[in-house]
């Protein structure tokens, strides 16, 4: 089967060779575009996130992709109740929990611009399957910032991230997918 | 300006025809340059055509690949590869841009790189419209495109530009089964243009369009009658070689 392949490609001539890769990497770029795409938009540097622990049921469940925003308005209306996306400096991995107490410290004389962006929040959170509030997790602040926010939860699609699991879980089942697209669009023409 | 010598050469074409294929037909000087039909292709250099036939996609691109062999072969057009050019320099510039982006989000963090990457962003858009606009409008179903250079007292330059489409079967609530009489068929439409002096001079143009059902082309295993489709092809190319206006 791979001669057969090879011979096929040397009948095709450099520019079908060209055009098959193109095809290819005109997916791979597409994806990834749309992706960067959607991070320039909501301001978030990963535009949606899989959630990994079970902290938050009966809300998100592990699988759950949520959607990140973080637009000036959002920044400005932290209240509590809001589902909220942080990671502290020593954590590698960001936790996903519901506000429980802001305290806004506006600070008017500082402001350029009419005052929205001079505001400061301090933030404590708590996620709604646990028993206690994050304060143990915050590694010694008392408080999160906003430097800490990653974004804010605007939607979440249930189940779909299992497959992200999966494929960062287990190397085997993500060559697998890889090697299985690949090879389809080799030997398919649009 | 028809001389005798023209209409013989028809005839002798035809008569070769009906003996079989195994002979080369020679092209003496005439009015009308070679045409596809009097240069023969030997029965060994042919590979097998063997498509899905019930994908009509797959169905023309057969017949879009064996009308590009058949007309590029050596004392016939050569291919003009205009549009796959453009469509790989505008696919390939698109596919460095997002490489460059994707680059400069890695290195820079994200708060810092936005304006760049929104304008890597913007550039990508503007290069897959582009792409999107030309083969919609300027490519549109043109599968080949052939020019030609050839001296007979003076230097006759010949082009040919071949449009295909699938025509789908119309539907009608009586016909559900699969069969050859219910098949899609393939048009063709051939433009040809012939001028010397540069091309100020016209001697002769010449459109032709026929259909033509694939069921006629590929048997119930899929596997294409390269020679029946041939015939077919070139009786329309040269009938616009003669230069009549369908």
């Amino acid at each position: 089967m791979l001669d057969q392949a090879i011979q096929t490609l040397k009948k095709q001539g450099v520019r079908q060779i060209l055009l098959q890769v193109l095809n290819i990497a005109a997916i791979l770029t597409s994806t990834f575009m749309i992706w960067n795409g959607l991070a320039v938009v909501t301001n978030v540097e990963s535009p949606f996130v899989v959630v990994l622990s079970e902290s938050m049921s009966p809300g998100f469940e592990r699988g759950d992709v949520i959607f990140l925003r973080k637009t000036a308005s959002d920044l400005y209306n932290l209240a509590s109740g809001d589902i909220v996306v942080y990671k502290i400096p020593e954590k590698p991995i960001p936790i996903v929990h519901r506000i429980l107490e802001v305290h806004t410290d506006f600070n008017l004389e500082l402001s350029v611009n009419g005052g929205r962006q001079a505001s400061r929040h301090r933030l404590l959170t708590k996620g709604d399957y646990n028993s206690v509030d994050d304060l143990a997790l915050y590694e010694g602040l008392e408080w999160l910032e906003d430097e800490h926010i990653i974004g804010k939860v605007s939607g979440y699609v249930p189940y779909v991230g299992y497959v992200s699991i999966l494929l960062n879980e287990s190397p085997k089942f993500k060559f697998a997918v890889l090697g299985v697209i690949g090879l389809f669009n080799i030997f398919q023409r649009e | 300006m028809a001389r005798p010598r023209n209409t013989q050469q028809i005839n002798g074409t035809q008569s070769s025809l009906a003996k079989g294929r195994a002979t080369r037909t020679p092209s003496p000087e005439t009015e009308r340059p070679t045409g596809p039909l009097s240069i023969v292709v030997p029965i060994s250099e042919r590979d097998t055509v063997k498509v899905n036939h019930y994908n009509s996609t797959e169905l023309k691109n057969a017949c879009d690949d064996a009308v590009k062999r058949y007309l590029s072969r050596p004392e016939l057009f050569k291919q003009i590869h205009l549009h796959t050019d453009v469509r790989l320099a505008l696919g390939w510039l698109s596919v460095f841009v997002a490489a460059g982006t994707a680059l400069y989000g890695y290195k820079i963090e994200f708060e810092k790189s936005k304006t760049v990457v929104s304008i890597g962003l913007v550039v990508y858009i503007l290069l897959t419209t582009l792409q999107t606009l030309y083969s919609y409008f300027v490519e549109s179903h043109t599968i080949f495109e052939g020019k030609r250079k050839s001296l007979s007292k003076r230097i006759i330059t010949e082009r040919i530009h071949i449009d295909s489409t699938t025509i789908p079967v119309s539907k009608s609530p009586l016909t559900t089964s699969v069969s050859p009489s219910n098949s899609p068929s393939y048009l063709l439409t051939v433009s040809y243009v012939r001028s010397t002096n540069g091309g100020k001079s016209l001697l002769a143009k010449g459109r032709a369009k026929a259909a033509q059902t694939y069921s006629a082309f590929f048997d119930e295993t899929g596997t294409m009658d390269q020679e029946v489709f041939e015939r077919w092809v070139g009786e329309l190319v040269e009938s616009s070689m003669d230069g009549k206006l369908a």
